[in-house]
């Protein structure tokens, strides 16, 4: 049995940081309920479509979990969703601060509703301080944390991180905030509002940059591929691209010297200790490209390997996403989409041995399982169509 | 009362993704037991280009709210420590190299012997199966092998990586899901378990929408600076004196921003009306947009475009995103007095919990500070705690 079995959550988010949290409670065996508009939540619309309605975005983000519809500017779906809330242990929002008020279904009144409720809430900078009111996107969180100014190359334009780390984060976050607050109800007997926000996951993330400014009162730069406190740790070039090596220690560095030729390099007073490397790392990198630029990068990664020094490829997405040793660890899953056919999802990275993350179902389509939801809250079939024709669900 | 009151979590971990993992259960209330090699402690303490006193600044920014206990591992008398915890705890992290824990002695099997409710937690490059599972695994490998870093850069620049360490800290928090979660089977069954995952999965699960839009078009996702992949304009902007970020990603939304620019006529200008045609012609749309906004400042834009109510904000650098008045008001930055490094910050927690909030308490502990307290705990008397730190073991 999965270990989040038995546990209700009703899923009232888009796009991406909320929907990741409620998926990552769907995965260990949660009933997510996702709740939408009657059109659809906005991302089943945006980006490639695998048919209508069901957008490559909305697939990957939204897996184990039940779909049903519901209009919240109406009351009679205001008293639904309360209903649903009275059942549930767990809801996930991510509206702006100030439109579950206005809808009505914000954490006192459901909090008086079900006491028991954990009502968590994402935003783009949370629900208190000076800009809780304003929009936020992974963007603009990624600018504002100091992340983009940490990213890229030094002198060149903005950069972000490739992938919505600050969305992400804040799903991590959120789940482990509505983790941590269902153990205290196990104490307390009562839920809580969770108040998470992208700008803070940014900010939560920034640990060696932050300690860096602290403790050295420099500004963190960009570095490229390259570690702020230690060298050799980057990509270095070889006759045909670029592979990464990690071998900063001091167990690793002379062993690495030596792979490539190179052993007059730890007795050079430039790269004597890690310190050294760090300050002086350009002429580094210089001194070790002029070694790897001579071989191919299979020739460098299977001398690492047998010497245990991590590196690595740099690989494309389709790479990364066919390498076996991912694949071995089910980082690629497939489902059965009722419209789209098979689809492949990402796998969950956890690995658990008594109670291990599930793939049951694909994406649900819009309002798959309204009727069954309502029906569990007690409505009839009578109930349900009057529902339906008022277009409340 | 903090959410993991109660809970007792043994901590052998080194460097950055594990304790990361450790950090947050502390700052939510468990006691975290930090175990480390007596004498210099854990290899983070070894002060490199940031410290204070000399403390790292390594050891420090992921330690705070643990305690530390010295134990030599290499010795039996040593296990049998680490084995005496292990039976009165709830969670087990460790970070080794798959193979080195079952070598020491604490390994899943040799522990859940024990104690057969432990959550037993292991974090490695790679997992604990699978072809790459011996090898080891840093940040920068994962970041690598994920596809993270070829859609992270300037399209055609040298190789960049997220500047913070990604799959670390993400690894950290799955590991922390893991774990929460695995409590949660143990409470209902009485049954530990195995949590195992890597710096490569992590990294992997964070490709969202990349391998969606690869599993799509059946091309590679490209690096795109500042850009997002399906919406714009959606990156950073130049301004007269920097660069800014704007999110317009929706209609309404770049009818707003064309309207704080006064620019009416790239709302009407037909390649820009949908969506799709301003992803197409994004190049064109932020020619013409850079065109008006290089001739103010940052200040003069986002005080307009905010006014509109379209997500933007500046590009901050840490100096200025760790003193902005809404990070402080969020408590993002905490001020912690260290017994040897003195005066430090620490950030934040980032999940605000109404009824039993975490807090960042302490810092860092120093090497084997509560060696003497959890011997005690563990029912070691005064003279067999003397035998053991004679012969070097704590």
């Amino acid at each position: 049995m999965p270990a989040l079995d038995g546990l209700r959550v009703i899923d009232q988010t888009q796009v991406m940081a909320g929907p990741s949290c409620a998926m990552l409670l769907g995965d260990m065996g949660a009933d997510v309920i996702k709740v939408e508009p009657p059109d659809g939540e906005a991302s089943r619309k945006q980006g490639y479509q695998l048919a209508p309605d069901v957008s490559a975005a909305f697939v990957a983000i939204n897996r184990n979990k039940r779909g049903m519809t519901l209009d919240l500017k109406q009351p009679e779906g205001v008293a639904v969703l309360k209903k649903l809330a009275a059942t549930a242990d767990v809801l996930v929002e991510n509206y702006r601060p100030g439109v579950a008020q206005r809808l009505g279904v914000d954490y006192e009144t459901l909090k008086a509703v079900n006491p028991r409720l954990i009502y968590c809430s994402i935003s783009g900078f949370g629900q208190t301080g000076p800009y809780a009111a304003r929009g936020g996107y992974d963007l603009i969180a990624q600018g504002m944390s100091g992340i983009m100014s940490a990213t890229g190359h030094p002198g060149g334009p903005p950069v972000k991180v490739g992938i919505p780390i600050a969305d992400l984060g804040a799903g991590l976050f959120a789940t482990f905030g509505i983790l941590c607050a269902l153990r205290a109800r196990r104490t307390t007997g009562r839920g809580q509002l969770v108040d998470t926000s992208l700008f803070e996951a940014g900010l939560a993330l920034s640990v060696w940059e932050a300690a860096e400014y602290w403790f050295t009162e420099r500004t963190p730069q960009p570095m490229g591929s390259a570690h702020r406190m230690n060298a050799p740790y980057q990509a270095f070039r070889t006759s045909d691209g670029y592979v990464t090596v990690g071998a900063a220690n001091e167990k690793l560095w002379p062993m690495f010297c030596e792979l490539i030729g190179r052993k007059d390099l730890p007795d050079d007073e430039r790269f004597r200790t890690n310190a050294l490397r760090v300050k002086n790392r350009a002429e580094l990198q210089d001194q070790i490209e002029r070694a790897t630029m001579h071989q191919p990068r299979a020739h460098w990664l299977e001398r690492c390997e047998r010497a245990g020094i991590p590196a690595g490829p740099i690989y494309s997405v389709p790479e990364a996403l066919d390498d076996p040793h991912a694949r071995a660890r089910g980082m690629v899953q497939e489902l059965e989409h009722p419209v789209a056919g098979r689809v492949k999802v990402l796998g969950n990275p956890v690995k658990m041995s008594a109670s291990p993350p599930v793939m049951r179902k694909a994406a649900p389509e819009l309002g798959a399982d309204t009727d069954a939801v309502l029906g569990e809250l007690g409505y009839d079939a009578a109930a349900i169509a009057a529902l339906r024709a008022k277009g409340v669900v | 009362m903090k959410p993991l009151e109660g809970l007792r979590v043994i901590d052998l971990t080194q460097a950055m993704a594990a304790p990361f993992c450790t950090m947050n259960l502390a700052d939510m209330g468990a006691e975290v037991i930090k175990v480390e090699p007596p004498g210099t402690g854990e290899m983070t303490r070894v002060p490199g280009p940031a410290q204070k006193n000399g403390h790292a600044a390594t050891f420090l920014a992921v330690n705070r709210d643990k305690k530390s206990l010295t134990v030599d591992l290499k010795r039996a008398e040593g296990i049998e420590i680490v084995r005496r915890l292990a039976k009165v705890s709830d969670v087990f992290v460790q970070n080794y190299r798959p193979g080195v824990a079952e070598r020491l002695g604490v390994g899943w099997s040799d522990l859940r012997a024990v104690n057969p409710r432990l959550v037993y937690c292991a974090v490695s490059g790679f997992g604990g199966t699978g072809p790459y599972a011996p090898r080891g695994g840093y940040d920068l490998i994962a970041q690598g092998m994920s596809g993270i870093m070829s859609v992270t850069g300037e399209p055609g620049s040298e190789p960049a990586k997220s500047g913070l360490p990604i799959s670390d800290l993400s690894a950290g928090l799955f590991a922390a899901y893991g774990v929460l979660c695995a409590l949660e089977h143990r409470d209902r069954t009485g049954e530990g378990q195995l949590v195992d995952t890597s710096l490569l999965e992590a990294a992997m699960a964070l490709t969202v929408w990349e391998s969606a839009e690869y599993w799509v078009t059946g091309e590679a996702p490209k690096a795109l600076g500042s850009a997002h992949r399906l919406a714009a304009p959606y990156q950073a902007l130049r301004a007269s004196d920097g660069w800014f970020t704007v999110g317009a990603n929706t209609d309404k939304l770049y009818q707003g921003f064309c309207r704080a620019i006064e620019r009416p006529d790239l709302a009407s200008d037909l390649r820009f009306a949908a969506r799709g045609g301003r992803l197409e012609h994004r190049a064109a749309l932020i020619e013409e947009i850079e065109r008006t906004t290089a001739k103010e400042p940052r200040a003069h834009w986002l005080a307009r475009i905010d006014a509109a109510g379209v997500p933007c904000g500046p590009i901050n650098t840490y100096p200025e995103a760790l003193a902005d008045p809404h990070a402080l008001a969020r408590d993002m930055v905490v001020d912690l007095v260290h017994p040897g490094a003195g005066p430090i910050k620490a950030l934040g927690i980032p999940v605000k919990l109404s009824e039993t909030p975490g807090a960042v308490d302490r810092p860092a502990p120093l090497v084997g500070e509560h060696t003497t307290e959890l011997l005690r705990t563990l029912g070691y008397s005064d003279d067999e705690q003397r035998v053991l730190r004679d012969a070097g073991v704590v």
